[in-house]
């Protein structure tokens, strides 16, 4: 049994790699910057200029915080053009920038001195200053704009890679250094930068762009996400992580703490909900299918089938709203409150556990029934359709005809062997009550995970959706895990053993 | 006993239907479900504020037919007069003669007069030609009442119904293909009958690699600026990577049967076909698809396209999976053993004569998938999650009812009509597995 166990648990290990991958990718690929995210929303009190210095510093200490100055997975399948540590690159504009370029001309040695020069005539350009003679001269509000203006043309060089784009460019800037003599400074820096990319376009090897060629990279994003930082030498001590497997589940773009704190106190309510009502769905269920399968096509039969039926297409979301509508709704019967799982004034400390019941049951009573009813339909049909089965068996009939009572022979001999399906129907129900919580929680407001999610949607905080994807995953299979060893113990034919 | 019926071959798909016609709630549903779809098809005939046909000032027109957006009337003194299709108050003008739709309203278009839910049986009112307030006629009355702007309700169900069947049919589209494919290979080549060299094998995975470099690699800015101009730009360069991608690969294969009697290469290996496809299908099933999907739609831009993809996309291990189980049963039968020692191709042999004979079983997977997409879609659309806050679905009217709980109506019917498609597939899908299950056979 427990090397039974043991190997189940090995698995789930592919299928756990597969979500944590695809959670990945999807992070990967969420629009927006995560740095602006945490930093403008960080600095909204202050200054509002994003190019501050120390903005600048709050954003490189954020990008090693959250691992982004790390290669994003354990290989990349690149060009031979393209070197290995184009990553570091951090902004995405200019990442891109000069991978279209390096696609274009294929040269990155040139590429990359013509990047360099940028950087430099950037550097140039912001320590210009020009004496009042030359503000004299040409007036200082025309110098000043001028010199704006040529910064922002560098600006857009960096992120440049039309040809045609790139050559308007760097023609207005030399016909600045020509024309004015506050930039002689720069003039040196702007002739050659124009010089670096005549370079590019003299000596283009575009065969290289074709020939693929594979970089490993030992500590990436992916890597540090579940295994967190240990290991790595280079990593910043202040921007330690401990990785997926060791609970830390990196920060969120809305309240800038630590995911796991949310989630923690929120798992405790959907797990609440779930088991219970799957709990409750058996215990439901199974009395009805037993005996609408025991009485075949009579009234009972009949009548649950039908009502059963119409129960498991109704979809969730309605049956939730239509409950609020009738029972908590102050127009027609007001039985139950609406939303929230306690008084909004809160519980007070001194009150017995009973008293807590008390107060707490009407707040549970239509949300049990929602999360209840999907299950019921569901189970119900499945008990009779397997109980239905089994009767027809041989040993049913031997069972009857040696003279054992109806009662024996439905519940001792039949329902035993119907139990199977039963039970792996579980691992089919417990993802359901998970993905159903979205709606349910949304619905009667509950503050369970399916809310954080909903909530995290809408505020487009990413890291709180790929974490509570990631966790309803792992949940998922832990639901599995559980019916595995249900399945274990109903059924002593399967050998566990070996296999 | 006459000649003719002893000539009369059992005929399964015969027998089947007749079978699915005995069971009577099956076959009512599926009147039903041409009913729906002949709603969804004719929708924007059936709602639609512009009239289907007008004569003004002697000249006749077709709105709702109509592409061109404005119309230029000249009459008899020489005046010229514009009418503007999509912001005219149709209702308020003078025709000579009309011709409206069954429900003259366009679903999510606000009307001013039943703003605040107006009810199906209360009073409602209309401004006539002469711009008198009076009270609603009856040809113009919202007959499902209205939601908080004076959206009439019957035109949003008329045209949710469209997106619900459409993403139901495309949505189990992409799952079948894909189910079929997998299943239909994982239970015909099981986990030995699939044998090649050791060469061969890796040549292939090698020009998977290369080919996947080439087609998307190398051609990746050719993809994204195409993403950027328009949709035909995107298929036409995804095509061109396709077929790249496919040219590499053959090209491997070739290779890889020249390499393949090399020394040391021509070694025969299985590959486990059955192996691969069924961890993939327990890999998928144990994955909360419903969380998947939102996380998904929460990310990618809110369009209808993309809920479909998904769907389709997560949908397909039930399909693939009963697939499998008949192609495990097919594969040793007479007629496929005939065939595969006349000498055809497997691929032949999968697609010409196992497929068409092992389909009947993912039918019935197929009607419960869309009966399942139907119920996901609305979820998300009542979620507000992944489509288009401007599209009207049933789920996003179930929401609006949630606004006020005393506008019972668009709680009720938005969701009476999720639930009647729903059921609807259902029977159909149960219809279909009794009527195509040979131990019920009579």
């Amino acid at each position: 049994m427990g090397k039974y166990l043991l190997k189940r648990i090995l698995f789930f290990i592919p299928t756990l790699i597969v979500i944590s991958l695809l959670a990945f990718v999807i992070s990967i690929n969420a629009p927006g910057d995560p740095l602006d995210r945490m930093v403008t929303a960080q600095d909204s009190s202050g200054e509002s200029n994003s190019q501050s210095g120390n903005t600048a510093k709050e954003k490189e200490r954020w990008r090693k915080k959250l691992g982004l100055d790390l290669p994003v997975f354990y290989f990349s399948i690149t060009n031979i053009a393209t070197p290995d540590t184009l990553y570091k690159i951090y902004d995405d504009n200019e990442r891109n920038s000069l991978k279209r370029l390096i696609n274009e001309h294929g040269n990155w040695e040139q590429i990359s001195e013509w990047n360099n020069a940028l950087h430099q005539l950037q550097q140039t350009l912001s320590n210009l200053k020009p004496d009042s003679l030359q503000f004299a001269q040409y007036g200082k509000n025309e110098v000043l704009d001028n010199i704006i203006e040529a910064k922002q043309n560098v600006s857009v060089l960096l992120y440049a890679w039309d040809n045609k784009q790139i050559q308007n460019k760097i023609n207005e800037l030399n016909s600045f250094a020509q024309s004015f003599s506050y930039f002689s400074a720069a003039t040196a820096d702007i002739t050659n930068a124009s010089n670096k990319y005549k370079a590019i376009i003299a000596s283009p090897s575009k065969i290289k762009t074709l020939i693929p060629t594979i970089n490993f990279y030992r500590y990436n994003q992916y890597h540090r996400w579940i295994f967190g930082d240990a290991g790595n030498k280079n990593g910043d001590d202040n921007a330690r992580c401990r990785g997926l497997i060791r609970g830390d589940f990196g920060y969120s773009y809305e309240t800038k703490l630590p995911v796991g704190n949310v989630i923690g106190e929120r798992i405790r309510w959907s797990l609440f909900f779930t088991l219970i009502s799957v709990v409750l769905a058996y215990i439901i269920s199974l009395p009805i299918g037993i005996k609408a399968a025991a009485n075949k096509n009579s009234v009972f039969d009949k009548t649950s089938s039908v009502v059963l039926f119409i129960l498991y297409a109704m979809p969730t979301f309605w049956v939730a709203t239509i409950l609020l509508m009738t029972f908590a709704n102050t127009e027609a019967l007001n039985l139950f409150p609406a939303s929230g799982i306690q008084p909004i004034t809160g519980i007070s400390e001194g009150s017995s556990w009973l008293e807590k019941i008390k107060m707490q049951l009407p707040y549970l009573v239509l949300p049990i029934i929602a999360y209840t009813y999907a299950q019921l339909a569901f189970l119900s049909r499945i008990t009779r359709v397997s109980m239905l089965e089994v009767i027809g068996q041989d040993y049913i009939r031997t069972a009857r005809s040696k003279g054992l009572s109806e009662q024996k022979v439905i519940y001792k001999h039949a329902f035993r062997n119907a139990l199977l399906p039963i039970i792996t129907i579980f691992s089919n129900i417990f993802p359901l009550a998970i993905g159903g919580s979205v709606i349910l929680e949304t619905i009667f407001t509950i503050p369970g995970m399916g809310q954080q999610i909903f909530h995290a949607i809408l505020t487009k905080d990413y890291p709180v959706i790929i974490d509570v994807f990631t966790l309803t995953g792992v949940l998922t299979l832990i639901g599995y895990l559980v019916a595995d060893i249900f399945y274990a113990i109903a059924d002593p034919r399967i050998s566990y053993s070996s296999k | 006993m006459s000649i003719k019926n002893q000539n009369t071959i059992f005929n399964f798909r015969q027998y089947a239907f007749k079978q699915f016609k005995h069971n009577k709630p099956a076959y009512v549903s599926l009147y039903i479900l041409a009913i729906l779809a002949f709603v969804a098809i004719c929708a924007p005939i059936l709602a639609n504020e512009k009239p289907l046909y007008i004569k003004y000032k002697g000249e006749s027109f077709f709105p709702a037919f109509s592409f061109k957006n404005n119309y230029y009337i000249t009459d008899a003194k020489g005046d010229t007069t514009k009418i503007q299709l999509d912001i005219t108050e149709w209702k308020q003008m003078q025709f000579e003669k009309v011709i409206w739709a069954p429900v003259p309203y366009t679903p999510g278009k606000s009307d001013r007069l039943n703003s605040d839910y107006k009810s199906p049986g209360g009073e409602q009112k209309f401004r006539d030609a002469t711009g008198n307030i009076v009270s609603m006629p009856a040809r113009f009355r919202h007959r499902l009442g209205t939601g908080s702007r004076g959206e009439d309700l019957l035109a949003g169900l008329i045209h949710g119904a469209r997106i619900s069947l459409t993403i139901g049919f495309i949505s189990m589209t992409i799952a079948t293909i894909i189910g079929l494919l997998l299943g239909a290979m994982a239970g015909y080549f099981g986990d030995n009958k699939l044998v090649t060299t050791r060469g061969r094998f890796w040549t292939v995975v090698l020009g998977i690699i290369i080919g996947w470099f080439y087609a998307f690699q190398v051609r990746q800015f050719n993809l994204q600026d195409a993403l950027k101009t328009s949709s035909s730009a995107i298929i036409v360069q995804l095509m061109l990577s396709i077929v790249i991608l496919t040219g590499i690969i053959l090209a491997f294969a070739l290779l890889g049967k020249l390499i393949g009697k090399l020394p040391l290469l021509n070694k025969q290996v299985n590959i486990p076909v059955d192996a691969m496809v069924s961890r993939t299908v327990e890999i998928f099933h144990s994955m909360p698809t419903f969380i998947l999907i939102l996380t998904i739609a929460a990310i990618a831009r809110p369009s209808l396209t993309n809920i479909m993809i998904i769907i389709g996309l997560t949908s397909w291990t039930g399909i693939a999976r009963l697939t499998r189980a008949e192609f495990l049963r097919l594969r040793n039968l007479e007629y496929i053993q005939a065939a595969r020692a006349l000498g055809y191709s497997e691929y032949k042999i999968i697609l010409k004569h196992a497929l068409p004979n092992g389909i009947a079983p993912a039918l019935v997977s197929i009607a419960f998938g869309i009966a399942s997409a139907i119920l996901i879609e609305s979820s998300l659309s009542f979620l507000g999650i992944g489509v288009p806050a401007d599209v009207v679905t049933w789920g996003s009217l179930v929401n609006d009812g949630r606004e006020k709980y005393s506008a019972w109506w668009l709680v009720i019917f938005p969701g009476l009509a999720i639930f009647i498609t729903v059921t609807v597939y259902n029977l159909i899908g149960e219809g279909l597995r009794d009527a195509l299950d040979p131990k019920q056979k009579k």
